[in-house]
């Protein structure tokens, strides 16, 4: 009996419970929407970007406007992800490639930095504007170490301004695979159309 | 019974402690330690600076832009650490990149920055270090090796956090 009870409590020790709390927030200052996602000591933040802000923004650092309007219509999004744990081995791991988007019952797979870059020849970007896309974008891949690692960067899903869609949303606690949906992501629209 | 009790009263102690250990939500210390890449860079006034120069004391070195939210609030922390620890023999550098002089300056209007600060306007030398996002910060003991990192902003003017900076020299 009493070997019983203590396999319990050890199996019990060892037991990841996983549940990812998801939250929708209208931010009192801006009016925009904010979807957030926390499991355990994993927080994801997905913030509404107005296509005005990511057009000022990337005209403000060299880009033409053919090239502003197409970033700025495919859905932006400010993402800040963040470990919070203070266990040395509760790393987090974050792969935007194992992400998608399910929008009108089709899966379409997340529109990578690399992506965007690719399709631009040097005349079209400078070497100056290729960097402020970089690190203004939200990485590929990435690992949060535990004591505070953040980071912070733009998203963008891919559809229209006023889409609907859901996300598939996957990451990796201490290697063990994690994953949530985001339902009903609204894609911003301009205030004044 | 009684060892049944003492068994789960050791075993729940062992628990708390593993989650206990590791409470310092400062920096990230780096088992490899790794030598920094050298770089060679032009600060405000045109001035060279190399890495290498700086061997022999405890460096910081924050790579940031002037837009990126989390570096304008992380920066004026930066700049009271920097007044709390510049007479005990410790650098602090700031890495701006993809940025001109023009624009830094501009910024540095609002954000005033008392520590070196350096353009790598051509990205070459973000490039070369292990950085995913800005900001990120990096701590190197005397012997250049990146002992430290912190990925996201922090608050720079923490003693607990200056303290281990301390602690290399």
């Amino acid at each position: 009996m009493k070997i019983k009870y203590f396999s319990l409590l050890i199996g019990l020790l060892f037991i990841q419970i996983s549940y990812a709390e998801i939250s929708k927030t209208v931010l009192p200052e801006s009016g925009l929407i904010e979807w957030k996602l926390v499991d355990n000591n994993f927080e994801l933040k997905l913030v509404q970007r107005l296509p005005d802000q990511t057009r000022s923004f990337f005209e403000g650092r060299g880009f033409s406007k053919t090239i502003t309007r197409n970033i700025a219509n495919s859905c932006v999004f400010q993402t800040i992800g963040r470990n919070n744990s203070k266990d040395k081995n509760q790393t987090i791991q974050v792969s935007l490639k194992t992400w998608f988007i399910k929008i009108n019952q089709q899966r379409q797979p997340i529109k990578l930095k690399e992506t965007w870059d690719k399709q631009w020849s040097d005349e079209q970007v400078k070497p100056a504007s290729r960097i402020a896309f970089r690190w203004a974008t939200f990485p590929t891949e990435q690992s949060f170490e535990p004591r505070g690692d953040y980071n912070w960067g733009m998203i963008s899903f891919g559809p229209r301004p006023g889409s609907v869609f859901d996300l598939y949303v996957e990451w990796k606690n201490n290697e063990q695979k994690k994953s949530a949906w985001i339902k009903n992501i609204t894609c911003p629209v301009n205030r004044y159309q | 019974m009684r060892s049944f009790t003492s068994a789960i009263i050791f075993i729940t102690g062992l628990f708390l402690t593993a989650h206990a250990v590791y409470a310092d939500p400062l920096m990230t210390p780096l088992a490899d330690k790794k030598p920094a890449v050298n770089f060679k860079l032009q600060d405000m006034d045109g001035k060279i600076h190399q890495l290498s120069d700086y061997k022999g004391q405890p460096v910081i070195i924050n790579f940031w832009a002037t837009w990126c939210p989390p570096c304008r609030e992380e920066l004026p922390s930066m700049n009271r650490g920097w007044a709390k620890i510049k007479s005990d023999g410790i650098a602090m550098i700031a890495i701006n990149v993809g940025e001109d002089e023009d624009t830094v300056f501009t910024f540095t209007g609002d954000y005033p920055i008392d520590f070196t600060v350096l353009l790598d306007k051509s990205g070459d030398v973000i490039n070369q270090w292990p950085i995913k996002g800005l900001p990120t910060t990096f701590v190197l003991d005397p012997q250049g090796r990146i002992v430290y990192r912190a990925i996201g902003g922090r608050q720079w003017d923490a003693d607990e956090l200056l303290n281990r900076v301390r602690a290399l020299k």
